[in-house]
Formats: structure tokens, sequence, C-alpha cells
């Protein structure tokens, strides 16, 4: 008999004696799961996509003859409180564990999560994403090598970041959307003549300048390097050309106009306020934002990915899957919860996700995408990027504490405080210095 | 009637005083311990919530620990601490404490200062309500202060930038420019924490004798005279009470700060509290986390007890 069934038959108090041989000083009295009720924990704590989650909980847990609870954290509280939870048998069965060295490594090591290979025949999860955005969620058995090895966890949504463009802006000023990095520049140079705030962007809660960053340095680099540094590869580097490049580039974009006045001091959701109401030309945003522009600027709105340096090229856009759900070792059954997962992939929990103004994690059929719609435009985005497998990586993701000094740094680079070949090798003493501690 | 024998009268009183030596000797052993009864809630108070927690940061600051799993916890001895003396980060950020100390303890003393010295000295009509007014920003949660002043000092929509602009003044990105950022920080904090030096200082002079603001008018002192010879002195030990107050406010800073800047632009504003919590929960280092928050704490002690030492709050 193996454990997972073991633990099925047994019940919340054999879970806990077989947890407790992974988790010292835990008592198993106070399992908080047992067999007849499935817990899970994610982010989702804002309408609509609350209840689009826990309808999904519901209709499952019906179907299974179990009492599904759901709670929504933020990311932060999320982060914090899941492996203590789970470190004192506290925890749910199934939560969001955020990919690499930010909680799944670290929870992997900690023997918190379980092992998904075994599922991935039973549920056809091998299909369900390109290997590029599976190696996101996947880490080496004893949790020290990411991007390879077993599977840990598997994600119900997904996102990409592009390009929100107004139509009457574009029209108006005879813009067309761009096909190379070149006609961008261009563009965006056209819309300083012309008087008009190019890119309405806000970096005062810092994140926002990794996607911009990203964005453009995606059209410079190669998979492969992007993988290396974000797996932490033997070699991989920040001091790279490709890096002092895009540094450079977002310097330049800053200091031609590109970016609206006071960025600096506005927040992301000050910088989708103004363009919302009508403000500049382009956002750069996340596929989140897209209900919020549909519902502002209507048919007004569009999206499009940055276009590669060469026509037909190909751009690693900053993205992927969203935060992929685990099951911790606390869950009394670990194949029902591996049901449970596979639940939240399945094209009822995809259709929820597009009904709920969500990116679900895999392709769109074509009957949900209408033409001429900013989600329209999203969603052919997003099929266009899953089937050329050209999504690239969060750059924060490439050691822990790193989006702290990333997101620093990239402030100083815009603020000029430092040469771009400076911030390149800052953001490497970082990197380096990761490996040492 | 029978007589009690001399024997038994004996026993009695023997007794009787052995019964009362018992008594005063148990009212004595009360007496002894109930003053702990009484300390005992606290002490458990004290004991679940700042005792054992300060001896759990010590103890963590030794180990090298993920803060995730207890498995993964090492001892290293001293080793976080002599990270902490290498680490740039530390000493910048502690460094961003000191530049913030004149806004976050002496400002706030100052502007509590003269509004108390002018409603104590003018006796102004509807005093009360200007009092509960200035009190107002310290009992609002920091964080809610940060969100407000953000808002305050967008650099698009917000009315600041606005009025200057109405008055022909320049303009700027108060939070996220480079010279500004700290500054600005410097100056919320102030502004949030003046309002309870206010009600120390009015405390205290309201308690100076009446009569040494007679003499000094007879002495034909003016106003600022007063000031100087009577209510400044007599304010000493809620001027050390008020520094060492705000002074303590102001190395642990956090919740401003991550509501304005999040320690930005670049690292301008980031203060110990802040690296404290990205390296404790955002880099997995709740070992090196500790050490930082036991080094605060020793800056904390040390930089209080100068000046407790400085303005003589133990003199009698």
């Amino acid at each position: 008999m193996d454990r997972r069934r073991l633990i099925k038959q047994s019940g919340a108090v054999a879970a806990g004696a077989a947890i407790a041989t992974h988790l010292p000083n835990v008592t198993v009295a106070a399992a908080a799961q047992d067999a007849a009720t499935l817990q899970f924990w994610d982010t989702l704590n804002a309408e609509p996509r609350l209840t689009m989650i826990e309808e999904l909980g519901t209709t499952f847990g019906e179907a299974n003859g179990v009492t599904v609870e759901h709670r929504g954290w933020t990311l932060e509280e999320l982060q914090d409180t899941l492996p203590r939870s789970v470190d004192s048998n506290q925890g749910p069965a199934v939560a969001q564990v955020n990919n690499g060295e930010n909680l799944a490594g670290p929870m992997i090591r900690g023997g918190q999560l379980v092992d998904l290979t075994p599922y991935i025949a039973e549920y056809q999860w091998d299909t369900l994403l390109p290997p590029s955005l599976a190696a996101r969620c996947s880490f080496s058995a004893d949790g020290t090598v990411f991007g390879e090895g077993q599977l840990w966890g598997i994600p119900s949504e997904s996102e990409i970041v592009g390009f929100y463009y107004n139509k009457t802006v574009f029209a108006d000023n005879g813009l067309t959307i761009p096909t190379t990095f070149a006609e961008l520049e261009t563009l965006l140079q056209a819309l300083v003549d012309a008087g008009i705030t190019p890119i309405v962007f806000g970096n005062s809660e810092r994140w926002p300048a990794i996607h911009l960053f990203g964005e453009i340095h995606g059209t410079l680099a190669t998979a492969e390097y992007l993988d290396g540094i974000v797996y932490r590869r033997e070699g991989a580097t920040f001091d790279d050309p490709t890096m002092v490049e895009a540094a450079t580039k977002l310097v330049e974009w800053k200091d031609n106009g590109f970016l609206i006045d006071g960025f600096e001091g506005l927040t992301a959701d000050d910088a989708a306020a103004l363009f919302q109401t009508g403000e500049g030309a382009l956002m750069l945003q996340g596929s989140w934002q897209a209900p919020a522009v549909k519902t502002d600027l209507a048919e007004n709105a569009g999206f499009f990915l940055m276009p590669p340096v060469e026509a037909g090229g190909k751009v690693l856009n900053v993205g992927g899957v969203a935060i992929p759900y685990s099951i911790t070792t606390n869950a009394a059954d670990p194949d029902l919860a591996a049901a449970f997962i596979n639940n939240l992939v399945s094209q009822e929990a995809f259709d929820a996700w597009i009904e709920a103004g969500g990116l679900p994690a895999g392709v769109i059929t074509p009957d949900k995408i209408v033409a001429d719609t900013v989600d329209g435009d999203l969603y052919t985005a997003w099929n266009t990027a899953l089937e050329s497998d050209s999504l690239g990586h969060y750059l924060d993701w490439a050691a822990p504490g790193f989006y702290d000094e990333l997101t620093g740094q990239l402030q100083n680079l815009l603020g000029g405080q430092m040469q771009p070949a400076e911030f390149a090798t800052a953001l490497q003493t970082f990197y380096a210095s990761t490996f040492t501690v | 009637m029978h007589q009690p024998s001399l024997s038994s009268t004996l026993d009695s009183a023997v007794e009787a005083k052995l019964v009362s030596t018992a008594s005063r000797s148990g009212r004595r052993s009360r007496e002894a311990w109930e003053p702990y009864l009484y300390l005992l809630p606290a002490f458990i108070v004290f004991t679940i919530f700042v005792a054992v927690p300060v001896a759990g940061t010590v103890i963590l600051s030794l180990t090298a620990w993920n803060g995730i799993s207890w498995d993964t916890a090492e001892f290293i001895a001293l080793e976080n601490y002599t990270t902490a003396f290498r680490d740039d980060a530390f000493w910048s950020s502690l460094g961003n404490n000191l530049k913030l100390l004149p806004y976050f303890v002496i400002l706030p003393a100052v502007l509590g200062l003269i509004p108390a010295v002018i409603v104590h000295q003018a006796k102004i009509r509807g005093a009360k309500i200007f009092q509960a007014g200035l009190f107002l920003p310290y009992i609002m949660p920091g964080v809610l202060i940060g969100v407000v002043w953000k808002w305050l000092l967008n650099p698009v929509f917000g009315p600041v930038n606005d009025l200057l602009e109405r008055l022909g003044l320049p303009t700027r990105t108060w939070l996220g420019d480079f010279t500004w950022a700290l500054p600005t920080v410097g100056l919320i904090g102030a502004w949030a924490a003046y309002g309870f030096c206010f009600v120390v200082f009015i405390a205290g002079l309201q308690k100076i004798s009446t009569e040494l603001y007679e003499a000094a008018r007879l002495d034909g002192a003016n106003g600022w005279q007063e000031f100087r010879a009577v209510s400044l002195p007599g304010l000493k030990r809620e001027i050390a009470v008020v520094l060492s107050i705000n002074l303590i406010g102001a190395l642990r800073a956090f919740d401003v700060i991550r509501a304005t800047t999040e320690g930005g632009p670049g690292f301008e504003t980031r203060v110990l509290a802040l690296y404290m919590i990205d390296v404790a929960f955002n880099a997995n280092r709740a070992g090196y986390g500790s050490a930082l928050a036991v080094l605060l704490a020793i800056v904390t002690l040390i930089l209080s007890g100068i000046v407790l030492k400085l303005f003589g709050a133990n003199d009698d």
C-alpha cells in the first residue's frame, strides 16, 4: 500500500502520523484536515474571482461528498502564513505556492509539499502546458534544482504582459500596431511629437518596472539565457550584454519622454486610472488589467504584445502561469486534493475564468474570442504566445529576496543614480551572494 | 462550678498564643505573596508576548533558518552578526534611520512644543477643540497616514502639486525623487508624531507652578523670557520622555515608509525595520532577520540611554 493510499484510508489521525514523519514537533491531534473537509487557500480574494473559485469548490465538493472550504489571502499574507501553518499541521490540503525560490523551493525542501508526478498520467497534465511552462512548476525531488524534475504544482490561471492601447488616439494620429521594436519606438516618438503621453506607467510600488524592463529585455534575450538565470544554472549571470542593452534602452525611453511625467510617484492603479480615463496612448500592464480596461474604455481599447526586433521574430514576453496550486503534506487525502486541482484546470474552470475576466492556463477555444475587443486581442495574443512558446520569466524569481534588489536597482537606474553597466553588475553581485547564504 | 486548673489555663493560653502566632504568620505569609499574585496576570502576559518572543528572537539570531521549516534551522553562533557588519544594505538602512532622526525626533518635539506653549500661555478660547485637532494625527494608523499623504502628494492629480502650481511654485514627484523622498517621508513622520509631543508638553506645562510665571512677570519678563526661564526648564522631564519615545519610534519606523515609498526610490528610504522584514520574509532568511532585529534593539537602547542621560530624566 503506498503512502498516499494509506493516508486516504486511514483518515486524519493517520495523516497526522504520516506527516509527523516529515514534520517533527507537530501534534497529531491538531491536524487541521479531515477526510470530509478539503481546505484550499489562494490569492483569489476579490470579486468576481472570489465567487468564481468558491463556486468551483462547491461544485466539486457536492460531486465528491466533501465540504470544500476556501480562503482567499493577499499574496504576501499567503506567503507568510502558508509554510508556517503547514509546519504546525494547521495548513490547507491545497494551496497556491509561489514558484521557484519564492516559496516552492523552501517548502519542498521542508517536506511540506506532495509530489504531483504520480498524477500526471491520470489527469493528462502533461498536455495542459508547453514544457517551458511546466518547468516553472517543477523542482528536483529534494527541492534544490528549479525548472526540472518532479511536478509540484498546477496553475489554473495564466498571465501575460503587453500593451493596452487607446484606439481613438491611434486613429486620430494615424498610428497602427507596430510589428517591430523599431516601429514601436517610431510610434512612441510620434506620440511625443504630437504632445501625447506615449506610455502611462506608475512605478511607486516598484514592481511595474520589472515588467517594463523585462519586456524590453525579452526582445533581446534567448530562452536559454532566461532559463539559466531563473533556474539558477551554473554560469548564469546578470553581467550580460542583453541586460546592459535593455537597461540602456529603458533609460533612453525615459529620457526621450516615452514614459509619463511623474511615473516615480504614481502607483500602477493610478496609471491604470489615468489610461482608462483617456490619458495617453499606451499602458504596459498584465492580462489581469483587461476587465477594468474593458469596463472603462469598452471597444475603444485593444491589446498587443511587445513587437520583436525583426518582423516575425520572437519576444520572450513577461508572463506565464499564475501561482500554481500544490498539495501540502497536511492533506488528509492527497488523491482527493489532486482531483480537486484537476477540477481547477477543467474546461468548466477555464470557462469560469474567462467569465470572470481571467486568462486560463491553457489554450483558449475560438468560440470565446470576439474580434476587435480588448479581451479578444488578449486571448489571441495568449494563444500565439503559447503556440510559439514565447513566454519569458519574471526576473524576480531568480533568487530569494531578489524582488527587493531588482526593484530598488531599477528605480536607481530610472532615477539616474547608476549607469546600465553598474545596474547589471549590482544585480549580479546580489544574485551571486544568494548562492552562498 | 468547675474551676480551671492552672495547667489547663496555661495550656489554653499557650494554645491561644500559638493560634494567634499561626494566624499572624499566615497573614504575614499571605502579605508576602499577595503582591506577586496581583502581578501575576501582567507577568504572564509579559512572559508570553514580550519575554518569550525576545528570547526566541535572540536564539533565532544565532541560527541560519529560512523561517519556513524547523528542519532547516542550523546553529551558526554569531555568524549572522558578522554578516550584518559586512552587509552594505544593513549600514545604508541604519544610515537612513539616522538621517530620519531630525525629522522623527527633533521636529515633532518642536512642532508639539510651540502650540503647547501658545495654548498654555495665551489661554486661547476653544483650546480643547484646538488640542483635540492637534492630537488627531497621532491616533491615526501609520499606514492610513501614509496612504493619505501619498494621495496628497500624487504628482499628477495630488492637491499639493496642484496648489503649488497655482501659486506658481515648482512641483516635484515628492515621494519618487531621490533628493526629496527622504525629507518628505521625514515630514510626514513628524506630522504623525507631533500630536503626542503636544499632549505631553501641555500636561507638563500645567504642572508648573503659576507662582513661577507670576514671579517672572513681576520681574518684567516677556513671553519669550517666561518660556526660556520657566517653561523650558520645567519641561525637562517631558522633553526627555518625548525625545526617547520619538527616538524609539524613529528607529522602528516602518508603517509610514512602507505605505509611502516602500523604501524607494532605489533604497533611499529603506530603513532597518523594512530591510529586516525583506530579509526575514521575502528572502527567507529568518535567522539573519532576527539578528538585524537584535541589532536594532541594541542601537535603540544605546541611543535612548544617551538621550535620557543628556536630559537627566532620572534626576529627582
